[in-house]
């Protein structure tokens, strides 16, 4: 049997994962005098989504876009991160951005770095500006070292793999240490507990390179663990059918796109959107965040590639480009295209759309940050009915924070969560793949979810029999799995768990697909070719209730 | 592949280990220099390079990852 620690961890707040959101979560609890413990796969201090910077914060400032909001709410709607949102939760985020803007500033993540608050990338001409430009390099020690300062306990290298939940309330979590070779359980108790494990990477192949499964834009450690532990423990996901798709330079992954000062143009130099003629650093390209499709849609018709051309670039837009790109942690491909001789001043770089992957879509959080489970809260990229990056995991963190807090202080005594039935069942799953000598890796496990994934609930194409189909065999795939996945040590056990967590997401994402029988964005029904008025203002959520999912329909708030 | 440790330069602090986002590291022994033990599973983040004080460590880009570029039209 895999080894347990016989004493449990207590703790007021348990934050599961330390990326922005739950950072920012872990710090405004403890404000709150609380006693709060951060459980991080990695390090908090280079992990997640925002490991190594990030450059755009959404955010109101009344005194810079006018004090009537409406404008604002109406440009967050229309932006590439605006499509799945309850209202009352954008007015929230938008009333409290600036606050969290001005901690950073204070704690010294640079969110003016020029002087002034500026807005830049992912702009319209004529239109409000939203996204303040800040040079986010240092986020991730900044935030640690202010959660250390409120005597936050950190757990670094813990990544948390189930809630556990008794008569429909949190009472802990259970953790596997990859510390040493050897894993060992971690059982923890706790009043309140905040999932803020990011998005969902590794669910389908990725597009430009099939073979190389950490090649994603968005952090690969991220697979989703926050939504399928929420799900087994019978919270709510939303949105789930609907895919997201990123998009970057080809074929190395990366997210900043808004970040680069051009034009997207084909091969022989002709412009493909109608916004812009002369980039500037306040207002760059938009065509692809209006056109998701726009690489792949120019690839298929010949007319490609796309790229894009920074040479009609003012010198200091381009060196303000590459200063940004530094900035919002892309150091790695401008080392790259340093030694490679790749110069924006004279190059074209082709552009890609990546795989889909969950972000904003996920569970389902009221106004403060808490799921359908009492004690169950969530913040940041894996949420489904709010989404604005790292402003939203910034904002949210903060309010679910508090709110985890307030419930904590309102609890007078730890359960005893080491002696739930789940432990039982959880430690026997994982003792049963160390114990095999041989059979499947965490590899093979993932690829074979990938491959149905994309060719049964892709973006291409669904429908009703290739939907069920791909049901039935994800779930012959997981009988394969639970029977034949092996691991050697910590580490690969961890692989394997993040497989079975992107399966639960997987599964999610079939049925609520085989509900929404229209096409609606990037869930395309062959046998539903036309988008239903009539669904437009409702919202599917998904829900385990007894080991079998429930799928209902609400009404979009 | 990914991360290359220049072993001359590494003071064998264990930071890179530390701070992967992936785990792509294993120190086997504490004060020694960590071996690349999953060296598919990088992100090519770059947090080792930045955050190595010896400045031992250095990323290579696979060449799946390879970056297409052309020159522009005049």
């Amino acid at each position: 049997m895999i080894q347990i620690n016989k004493t449990p961890m207590e703790t007021d707040v348990l934050v599961v994962g330390g990326g922005i959101a739950g950072l920012m979560a872990a710090i405004s609890a403890a404000e709150q005098g609380v006693d709060v413990t951060v459980a991080e796969k990695a390090n908090t201090k280079r992990s997640g989504s925002g490991a190594t910077g990030n450059d755009h914060f959404l955010c109101y400032i009344p005194k810079i876009h006018g004090k009537n909001m409406d404008p604002i709410i109406k440009e967050v709607r229309n932006s590439l991160i605006g499509g799945y949102h309850d209202s009352p939760h954008t007015v929230k985020f938008l009333e409290q951005s600036f606050e969290r803007v001005k901690s950073w500033n204070t704690w010294g993540i640079a969110m003016r770095p020029m002087g002034d608050w500026e807005f830049m990338g992912h702009a319209f001409p004529g239109r409000p500006r939203i996204w303040l430009k800040y040079a986010g390099h240092n986020q991730k020690p900044v935030l640690t070292k202010q959660a250390k300062k409120r005597r936050v306990r950190i757990v670094n290298h813990l990544p948390i793999t189930d809630v556990i939940v008794r008569d429909g309330e949190i009472v802990g979590a259970i953790g596997l240490s990859i510390k040493n070779s050897e894993p060992v359980l971690q059982i923890i108790r706790a009043k309140s507990v905040i999932v803020t494990t990011g998005s969902a990477s590794r669910l389908y192949p990725p597009a430009g390179s099939p073979g190389c499964l950490f090649n994603t834009a968005f952090c690969p450690s991220c697979t989703g663990a926050g939504q399928a532990m929420a799900y087994r423990a019978g919270a709510k996901l939303v949105n789930m059918e609907f895919p997201n798709r990123h998009a970057g330079p080809k074929f190395l992954a990366r997210c900043g796109k808004s970040s680069w000062i051009g034009i997207f143009k084909d091969p022989r130099g002709k412009t493909i959107g109608p916004f812009v003629t002369q980039p500037t650093r306040e207002l760059g390209d938009i065509t692809s965040d209006v056109w998701n499709s726009v690489f792949t849609d120019l690839l298929k018709s010949g007319r490609g590639p796309t790229y894009i051309d920074c040479t009609r670039t003012a010198k200091e837009d381009i060196d303000y480009m590459i200063w940004s790109l530094e900035h919002e942690g892309n150091t790695a491909m401008l080392d790259y295209m340093d030694k490679e001789g790749i110069d924006v001043r004279k190059h074209m770089v082709e552009f890609m759309q990546y795989e889909p992957h969950l972000i904003g879509r996920g569970i389902e959080i009221d106004l403060n940050a808490e799921s359908n489970v009492k004690g169950l809260f969530a913040a940041g990229d894996l949420t489904g009915n709010f989404r604005a990056d790292i402003a939203g995991a910034a904002t949210f963190g903060w309010i679910a924070g508090e709110s985890a807090a307030i419930r904590a202080k309102k609890i007078k005594k730890f359960q005893k969560a080491e002696n739930s039935a789940l432990v039982k069942t959880r430690r026997r799953i994982y003792s049963a793949i160390i114990a095999r000598e041989s059979g499947a890796t965490w590899q093979e496990a993932n690829m074979a979810l990938q491959q149905i994934m994309r060719d049964y609930a892709g973006v291409e194409v669904r429908s009703e029999t290739l939907l069920g189909a791909g049901l039935k065999y994800l779930n012959d795939l997981k009988q394969h799995i639970l029977e034949k996945l092996t691991a050697d040590n910590a580490h690969s056990l961890m692989r394997c768990l993040e497989v079975l967590d992107l399966l639960e997401n997987g599964e999610a994402i079939f049925h609520t697909a085989l509900e929404r029988k229209e096409t609606r964005a990037m869930h395309i029904r062959s046998d539903f070719p036309f988008t239903n008025p009539l669904l437009a203002e409702k919202y599917l959520t998904i829900r385990k209730e007894k080991n079998r999912p429930i799928v209902e329909w609400r009404d979009k708030q | 592949m990914p991360p290359i440790i220049n072993a001359e330069k590494c003071n064998a602090c264990g930071v890179c280990a530390d701070i992967c986002p992936t785990d792509v590291f294993h120190v086997k022994k504490k004060k020694t220099t960590p071996a690349i033990r999953y060296p598919e599973e990088c992100w090519h983040c770059n947090a080792c390079v930045l955050d190595c004080k010896q400045e031992a460590l250095s990323l290579r880009i696979p060449l799946p990852l390879m970056m297409l570029y052309v020159e522009a039209k005049k």
